[in-house]
């Protein structure tokens, strides 16, 4: 089928590659169906394209080739979801934010968007007993890399 | 807005599969127990607000091929910065 987007034009979409949301992207409960595009120039980054409004994207960061302990626990209630036998099926992404000064080049490590590339279902996780921040900013030099330590 | 009042151990039900239960009462904090079908998200509002006006941030994103330098490629070094 084609889409409309605003950033790519016009795409060729492969049904069987659309994912499907089965908990929203909070703010966008509206928008269940996305395709994954790849990001520019071999960069750990992917586009997240809605199907059902071109205008809508998101950018993706592979969060583990910048923090390599970045971790996310998944209950057997979330592989449930994803229909997922094991949480080596799911890949893990985070929201990248890029204005245009640079140093405030962000990722929300508190919220990434977990995908089971087989079954293509998705959804956004809330990391809620972890300290991982909402904006992690890759520019700075960051002297502790935050972790999934639980809270009290 | 729906106001009701309620004690330690008491419950109200919104429909009918989600259950929120008052757990513990102390002098300026309660302790509540939520009980609801999965497919329904419960957030601290504050994380939900942060999370949602982060992800209307991302969505603003514009440019498909735009550079973005803090990135190496895959296959190159590790930038500055970032790991100490």
């Amino acid at each position: 089928m084609k889409l409309q987007t605003t950033r790519f034009g016009e795409i060729e979409v492969d049904e069987n590659q659309v994912l499907t949301f089965v908990k929203p992207i909070l703010g966008f409960q509206k928008y269940e169906k996305f395709i994954l595009i790849p990001g520019p120039n071999e960069s750990p980054l992917w586009w997240l394209q809605s199907v059902e409004d071109g205008a809508l994207a998101f950018l993706l960061l592979e969060p583990h080739q910048v923090l390599p302990d970045y971790q996310v626990s998944f209950t057997p209630q979330d592989l449930h979801e994803l229909r997922a036998t094991s949480s080596e099926e799911i890949s893990i992404y985070t929201l990248l934010v890029v204005p245009e000064d640079p140093s405030k080049i962000r990722t929300n490590l508190k919220a990434p968007i977990v995908v089971n590339i087989k079954t293509r279902l998705a959804k956004q996780m809330v990391l809620d007993r972890t300290d991982y921040p909402v904006q992690w900013f890759l520019a700075q030099p960051q002297h502790k890399q935050p972790t999934n330590r639980q809270e009290v | 807005m729906l106001v009701l009042t309620r004690k330690e151990d008491e419950s109200i039900m919104i429909g009918d599969n989600i259950e929120i239960k008052v757990l513990e009462l102390r002098e300026n904090q309660v302790k509540l127990g939520i009980e609801a079908p999965r497919s329904i998200p419960v957030h601290r509002k504050e994380v939900y607000l942060s999370i949602k006006n982060e992800n209307e941030e991302a969505a603003r994103m514009k440019s498909p091929s735009g550079e973005i330098p803090v990135f190496p490629s895959k296959k190159g070094e590790k930038k500055n910065g970032n790991n100490h």
